[in-house]
Formats: structure tokens, sequence, C-alpha cells
């Protein structure tokens, strides 16, 4: 698990800013503090987050609110299916399968013993996890001063991307994936992120035979 | 409204816990490296095309950089961050 722990610095660097920025919005939109820790406690999905407490602001009816932000999240249904021939997928695996984990995971997991594998997840998505809600809790109290500084909220923003980029790196002469990519992005710009990222998966599973071979 | 959060908690849980635990359920294909590049794409390069895009490129080289110079990708994320967050002083 510790080595799991010391691999999730990087998604906890890009975590932080953002769950400052996510409870400094819900104190705004005037929701209690119980609560919006709560939704970064039990739902651990930042996108859907504030979709969520964005909608709540706007009036918009909780339960319809709640389903626009389930569908925002669609695409984890693609994760478990990718991990599945490293990590046979538990209660507590899944609660942490988030975007940054389910990336770094895949790099990681095949070249790892199958008897650290788990240990390895857990580590890194309670790193991650232990980030987020400690980003939310400092940014309910009125924290977001700390990010402050010139540049630093900037560059910490980037810490996600910079990331991604890097994972994606040893994919990019996948066809498949670069199909997928095109898609996501063509999607993002007119403003349909998650369909895009949705759509991308779905590229993906239609791609099978094509590209790279998973590795053993 | 707790309602609304609780439903989204199991919602999103399922998702991700349901594909993953069926042994005879969807089957991955190339979901995994299509959904990384996908990730990386919408993550670096916001709506609509703009010089902004520039810095992230120039970030994403230092970055990359980074990761031949040190071998390590926690220490590459970190050279990147940083000179995005200087790139956007000047």
């Amino acid at each position: 698990m510790k080595r799991g722990l010391r691999a999730a610095w990087p998604i906890a660097l890009g975590y932080f800013p953002v769950a400052v920025a996510f409870g400094a919005l819900g104190a705004q939109a005037g929701l209690s503090p119980l609560w919006i820790q709560l939704t970064s406690l039990l739902v651990f999905a930042g996108a859907s987050q504030f979709a969520l407490v964005g909608l709540l602001a706007q009036g918009v009816p909780p339960l319809l609110a709640a389903l626009l932000g389930l569908l925002l999240n669609l695409r984890h249904a693609f994760y478990g299916p990718a991990l599945r021939p490293y990590l046979r997928g538990g209660p507590l695996e899944a609660f942490f399968l988030t975007d940054e984990v389910f990336a770094v995971a895949l790099r990681a997991l095949p070249g790892l013993p199958p008897g650290e594998r788990r240990g390895y997840f857990l580590g890194l998505g309670l790193g991650a996890y232990l980030s987020w809600n400690l980003g939310t809790a400092l940014g309910v109290l009125g924290a977001q001063g700390l990010l402050a500084f010139p540049g630093l909220g900037e560059a910490l923003s980037f810490a996600l991307p910079a990331l991604f980029f890097l994972l994606a790196l040893p994919h990019l002469k996948n066809p498949v994936a670069l199909l997928a990519g095109g898609v996501a992005l063509g999607f993002h710009l007119l403003g349909q992120t998650a369909w895009g990222l949705f759509l991308a998966g779905i590229t993906g599973l239609l791609g099978e035979g094509f590209g790279e071979r998973r590795r053993p | 409204m707790t309602l609304a959060l609780l439903l989204l908690a199991l919602g999103t849980f399922l998702l991700r816990f349901l594909p993953w635990r069926a042994e005879k359920g969807l089957r991955a294909g190339q979901a995994g490296p299509a959904l990384v590049v996908a990730l990386f794409l919408v993550s670096a390069f916001g709506p609509p095309p703009s010089p902004e895009w520039l810095r992230a490129l120039l970030a994403l080289l230092g970055t990359y950089m980074g990761a031949r110079l040190t071998g390590n990708l926690g220490l590459a994320v970190f050279l990147g961050a940083g000179l995005y967050g200087l790139l956007g002083l000047l």
C-alpha cells in the first residue's frame, strides 16, 4: 500500500486546488459545510460533484441534479473492465476508481506482481481520496486564499493534465486511442465533454483487435 | 437534497463496481488506452482554441523533458505544473 500512496502524490497535487474550489463553491452556494463534505466523502467524483452543487444552486430539483451528475459519470463504467485483467474489483477498489486513479493504475498494475496489485491500488486511491477531502474541508473553511499566491493556483490546476499526458504517451501511436481522443476533443470543444468521454470509451470498445495489444 | 446526494453516491459507486465485478460482462477492448488519451486531451485543452493552448503545449513539453531527465512521474508533473504557472506570470 505504501507504494501506491507514494504514487498518488501527483494526483493529490492536482486534486487539492480543485477540491478547495469545490468546497468554496458549495459554501458560496449556501450549502451546509457538513453536506458539502459528505458529498466529497461519499461521491468522490469531481465533475459530478461540481454539477450537483452548481445545479442545486440554480434551483434545479435535487433528484434531477443527481441524475445529471450520474450521466457525467457514465464513462466510469469502462474503467473496471479495462483493469479487470490485472485486478479483481471489490467494493473498496470500485469506490476509489476515479479518472486519475484509473489512468495511473492502468499503467502501473501490469508491471506489479499480482500479490501487490490490490495494496498498490488501495494506496493510490486512498492518497487521492485524502487529498480530495482535505481540499474540500479547507475550501469550506474559506481557505481558497491559500491559492492566491501568484501562479500557484494555475500551476496546480495543470498537474492533472500533465499527469494524463505522461500516462497517455505510450498510447499515442495507437490509432484507436487517437481516434477516441479526437472524438472526445471534438465534443469537448462543443461543450459536451462528458458525452465525448463516454463516446471515447465506446470507440475503444469497438476498436478491440486494432492498435496495441493488451499487456499480459 | 440529502436523497440526491445519496443517489449520486450510490449510482456512481455502482457504475464503477458492477462492470468491474461482472465476470462475463463488458469487454474492455481498447477502452483503457482510448480513455487515457481522451482524458489527456480534454484536460489539457479547454475550449475554445486560444493562445492558452500554446501555453499548455509548452508546459507539456516541459513535462516531457522532466520525465526524460528524471525518470520520475511525480517530479515531471511537478515541473510541468510549475512551468505552466510561471508562463502565466509572463
